[in-house]
């Protein structure tokens, strides 16, 4: 005899209205955002990454924001900061 | 009740326990077939409907339903009514000071301490005497099962994808005690925690492995605290996160016998447990080189006394107690406590 069993899966949700960013096509004059997650060495990894686009183009601005935990999500008043000052944002976690 | 949840037709009951393989939505052992009667049967002892909700996470956008829960504790191997257990024990897990979406992903391993408390535990059978880390009794087991079929099938937290786990431990495959409240000469877990006596409760706390703490010649509360002190300033799992440490009732009465109370044990090994700041970088667990002045500069396991959490449960013979530190290693997830409705 054939039995029915129930799906126990639940899938994430669609985030209604979010739209990707316009990509940017270099860095020249714009703001670099580097958003650090509070893992260890993310910070130095970060250094870098600003270190090599630093050579590469001539930035205008770069806004380090270092999350207080890797274990939580970003605050929304850093997202928020990010999105309003910045042209494109980095974030990278160490370990 | 109107369910939503997709059925999948198979040719029978063995051939649905290896559906479930096929699919991807088991822990790794066979789970029950979860019919809708079955289903319904469950929610019918919740008191719930199929839609309502029972926690949301907003990071991953999961919102886990009454009806997907009740297909979970099924699939577990739970009765309908340990259903209100597994309701407060998600209740607590989605609260923000759990921090759950973190105690699930992180590559510290956690697994979720369940504890019991109040009549509940004897009403369902929870076992919270010999073996109580072990398996034997349905009610921890499959209680503690459906959290991790939970965490799977409903919040994605799939090894190697959303569960980053280095190591983890085998308390994420079930982890739920109950807590031997006539052997606890002072306050239950509960009340501890700010409810009341006559009230049944969980707790959930994101949980590394427990630690024996065995002391077996330990004859006097100072013996037992040096060991249990000992163990708790392992370099291992040393942080300034909470603790619970969970006495064998060999030990808390030797405690209580020689008059200490629950506040004064937890003094004592809130002090016991530290390491000098040079102990802490040879191990690993602080940057940097030693220092003039390490030597002697010392650290505390948790931030204070409050942080440390006593349960009383274990069999009757045997000085063994055990230490479980929390995942978080610092304030990012901490013990919440419900009271089961």
């Amino acid at each position: 005899m054939t039995i029915k069993i129930l799906d126990p899966t639940v899938s994430a949700e669609e985030t209604a209205g979010a739209v990707v960013a316009k990509r940017v096509g270099d860095l020249d004059g714009k703001v670099l955002g580097l958003l650090h997650n509070g893992k260890i060495n993310g910070d130095r990894l970060l250094e870098l990454v600003r270190e090599q686009l630093g050579a590469r183009y001539r930035l205008r601005d770069v806004v380090v924001i270092h999350k207080a935990s890797a274990s939580r999500v970003a605050e929304d008043t850093d997202l928020d900061r990010l999105a309003r000052e910045c042209d494109a944002v980095v974030t990278a976690i160490g370990d | 009740m109107q369910m939503t949840a997709a059925e999948h037709e198979v040719a029978g009951w063995a051939e649905a326990v290896e559906a479930y393989f096929e699919r991807g939505w088991t822990d790794g052992l066979p789970v029950v077939p979860a019919t809708a009667d079955v289903v319904q049967r469950f929610l019918a002892a919740a008191g719930r409907a199929p839609g309502d909700v029972v926690l949301r996470e907003t990071t991953r956008r999961r919102t886990i339903s009454a009806e997907k829960v009740a297909i979970n504790a099924v699939m577990a191997g739970c009765r309908p009514e340990y259903m209100p257990v597994l309701l407060a024990a998600l209740e607590a897990m989605a609260d923000p000071a759990f921090t759950l979406h973190g105690a699930i992903t992180s590559t510290g391993g956690s697994a979720t301490l369940v504890v019991v408390n109040g009549p509940i535990r004897k009403r369902l059978g929870f076992n919270a005497g010999g073996n109580v880390f072990g398996p034997g009794w349905r009610a921890n087991a499959t209680l503690g099962r459906a959290i991790r079929l939970i965490t799977l099938n409903c919040l994605g937290a799939l090894p190697g994808l959303l569960d980053r786990s280095t190591q983890g431990h085998p308390g994420k495959y079930t982890f739920c005690i109950a807590e031997l409240e006539e052997e606890n000469p002072w306050e239950p877990l509960h009340v501890a925690r700010g409810l009341r006596r006559e009230a049944s409760a969980v707790t959930v706390y994101a949980a590394e492995g427990p630690h024996n703490v065995l002391s077996h010649y330990g004859e006097t509360a100072e013996a037992i605290v040096v060991a249990l002190a000992d163990t708790m300033a392992c370099l291992g799992s040393f942080s300034p996160g909470e603790s619970f440490v969970v006495l064998a009732p060999e030990h808390v009465q030797i405690l209580a016998r020689d008059g200490w109370t629950r506040a004064r044990l937890r003094e004592a090994l809130y002090a016991g447990a530290r390491r000098t700041v040079a102990d802490l970088k040879r191990g690993g667990k602080l940057a940097g080189a030693v220092a003039p002045g390490d030597e002697t500069e010392w650290v505390h396991r948790g931030q204070g006394p409050e942080d440390i959490n006593i349960v009383v449960a274990g069999g009757g013979a045997g000085g063994h107690s055990a230490f479980i530190p929390s995942w978080s290693r610092d304030r990012n997830s901490l013990a919440v406590t419900k009271e089961i409705r």
